[in-house]
């Protein structure tokens, strides 16, 4: 039938994410699995079990300084990330929860997931997708935040010690940065099966271009997508 | 008022030499954490500084600062009571008892109104208005906010009145709590530990007597000079911790070779305090150097953040967070396995209702 023959559909290009979004989003990927293995190699390290100190070469130090820098990484990268957001609508991916139909669309798409719809209307950005990466940023901020908070406690009394040093005296004790850390990072990883797994069914399940977008920054799709208007 | 009488003056009249005066001089320098270059100030100081007058009240606590006070080596406990200080009221180290001791205290307050040093020992207990913690017939309370008021400067002594403490553990039903709510906004100088170094107490207080300012202090009111670093900065197993050598058990090898003791859960990379580089008892050891992982006892909190030998809090059969979240990880995975071929059948039957609508 025509319907399953590609050629015949006419599809639409929707520029969305600039070059700075999806740049940064690689270097996340790549950074929290990186900030994830080591992290968890620095509450649990491994024992070297070396002779003298001095013999040993994958150290309890070089973990932690590679954890380091993957974190600076990280933190730069964001500032692309911003400056995507202020140069291109698409990267706004902010959920709308000030407009009245945010929260009827979300309930749709939330009824489509849990498998008692059988479709919901197309978005370029689903509403129920933008609210997990408000989520994931919350949970990077508690991690940049702690984190600095730990990293800088080395010195408490220098100026950016003293930037985040409120963050431990706020969660009660610095062993509880640390704690919060370690359990918030497990969100994330969890957060990003899930991430994974949605948008490889919107690929293949709703016709959406969600994987090739996060490299061409196109979709081109043959519907149109109920949030196009976002974009103008 | 009848005049104080100075730290030199006191010496005089024991019949000391000038030389054991100097002596005991750049003890104190180098106590308070000064350079060789601040001697000078703090010999003038001595002699012409009259005595601090100092009041030392106990609350909610189990008084181990005080056990660990008296075994000071430089200065000797004994003299900063007997000679560089004036206690006039202390409830632990008096002779005197009962109402006459209670009436020296509203004496003392009244006389040296503004003048006086207040060293505060223990938590205060705030529930039920503080009837869990009572002294000469009042609460604790009563007895902190009344000393507080003419008090020159005030120290805490121990994470007790620092921070609140053991009494403060959770479920914490005496509403115990540091002291600092109750000082009237005044400064605080917090000298936590489970109990402090005893060189640390008696510096801090030497430091007021001798110079009338408080210490330099960090955000959280700690003196710098001895807060400012982390133990784990200062511990001399950190070239193990880096070089990834641990001991895992507390009687394996790595445990008698000294190696770092991270993985039985040492405390040390959190901790603010001077057991790295003062240690105990004159230098003579600190937990860590004696084979035990660091309990992080100066921290606010300390007191819920068992089990001390682990990293990671443990939920009874459960395990650690790693252990649950690499479940819940298992979980995830198989959870949207499931929905992936959930959807595929749905998708499936959805699109055989378009075909047979079409073939209608
Ligand atoms: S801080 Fe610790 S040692 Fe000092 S009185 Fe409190 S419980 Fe005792
Ligand atoms: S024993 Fe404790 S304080 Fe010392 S290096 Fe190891 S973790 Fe740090």
């Amino acid at each position: 039938m025509a319907i399953k023959s590609v050629k015949d559909v006419k599809r639409k290009e929707y520029y969305l994410f600039s070059p700075f979004l999806r740049i940064f989003h690689w270097l996340m990927v790549v950074m929290i699995l990186v900030l994830f293995g080591t992290g968890l190699l620095i509450t649990k390290p491994m024992n070297v079990a070396a002779t003298e100190p001095v013999f040993t070469s994958l150290s309890m130090d070089l973990v932690r300084d590679i954890h380091f820098l993957a974190a600076f990484i990280l933190c730069a990268g964001l500032i692309m990330r911003v400056y995507g957001f202020i140069i291109n609508k698409g990267d706004r991916l902010f959920p709308r929860f000030w407009e009245g139909h945010f929260y009827s669309e979300t309930v749709e798409v939330a009824l489509h997931y849990m498998l008692l719809k059988s479709h919901h209307a197309p978005f370029l950005r689903n509403p129920l997708a933008r609210g997990s990466y408000a989520m994931l940023y919350v949970l990077l901020a508690i991690e940049i935040l702690t984190g600095f908070a730990m990293y800088l406690a080395a010195n408490p009394a220098s100026t950016f010690g003293t930037l985040f040093g409120w963050v431990n005296v706020l969660v009660g004790s610095e062993m509880m940065s640390h704690y919060i850390h370690h359990y918030v990072a497990w969100f994330i990883i969890l957060f990003a099966i899930g991430h994974f797994y949605m948008v490889v069914r919107a690929e293949f399940m709703e016709g959406e271009s969600e994987v090739s977008s996060m490299f061409s920054g196109k979709k081109v799709l043959a519907h149109t997508p109920k949030d196009a208007n976002e974009l103008d | 008022m009848e005049k104080r009488e100075s730290l030199w003056e006191a010496y005089l009249r024991r019949g000391f030499s000038r030389r054991s005066f100097l002596k005991g001089c750049v003890a104190l320098t180098s106590l308070m954490g000064f350079s060789t270059d601040m001697f000078s100030k703090v010999v003038e100081a001595a002699e012409t500084k009259p005595l601090p007058v100092v009041i030392w009240i106990h609350g909610h606590e189990c008084t181990g600062c005080d056990e660990s006070f008296i075994r000071s080596g430089a200065p000797l406990a004994s003299d900063v009571v007997l000679s560089s200080i004036a206690l006039e009221y202390d409830h632990l180290l008096s002779a005197a008892c009962g109402a006459p001791f209670e009436a020296h205290l509203d004496e003392t307050i009244a006389k040296y109104n503004g003048q006086y040093i207040l060293c505060v020992e223990g938590a205060v207990a705030t529930k039920d208005s503080g009837v869990y913690c009572m002294s000469g017939g009042h609460t604790f309370t009563h007895l902190l906010e009344k000393a507080a008021k003419g008090a020159a400067a005030i120290i805490a002594y121990g994470s007790c009145a620092a921070y609140g403490g053991i009494q403060a553990a959770k479920p914490n039903p005496t509403g115990s709590a540091g002291i600092e709510r109750f000082v009237g906004g005044k400064p605080v100088v917090k000298v936590p530990g489970c109990p402090p170094i005893p060189e640390v107490m008696t510096g801090v207080v030497m430091h007021v007597a001798l110079f009338g300012t408080l210490p330099p202090l960090d955000g959280d009111g700690r003196p710098k000079q001895f807060y400012g670093n982390r133990i784990h900065d200062t511990c001399y197993r950190r070239p193990f911790f880096d070089a990834g050598m641990f001991a895992e058990q507390f009687d394996d090898a790595g445990a008698k070779a000294g190696w770092c003791l991270y993985k039985l859960g040492c405390r040390g990379p959190e901790t603010y305090n001077s057991c790295g580089n003062l240690r105990w008892w004159q230098g003579m050891s600190y937990p860590i150097q004696s084979g035990a992982p660091c309990i992080g006892c100066s921290n606010s909190n300390f007191w819920d953040e068992d089990p001390f030998t682990d990293r990671l809090p443990k939920y009874g059969k459960l395990g650690d967070v790693d252990k649950i979240g690499a479940a819940l990880g298992v979980l995830t995975a198989a959870g949207v396995a499931g929905h992936g071929i959930a959807s595929i059948i749905q998708r499936n039957s959805r699109e055989n209702l378009i075909d047979e609508e079409h073939h209608e």
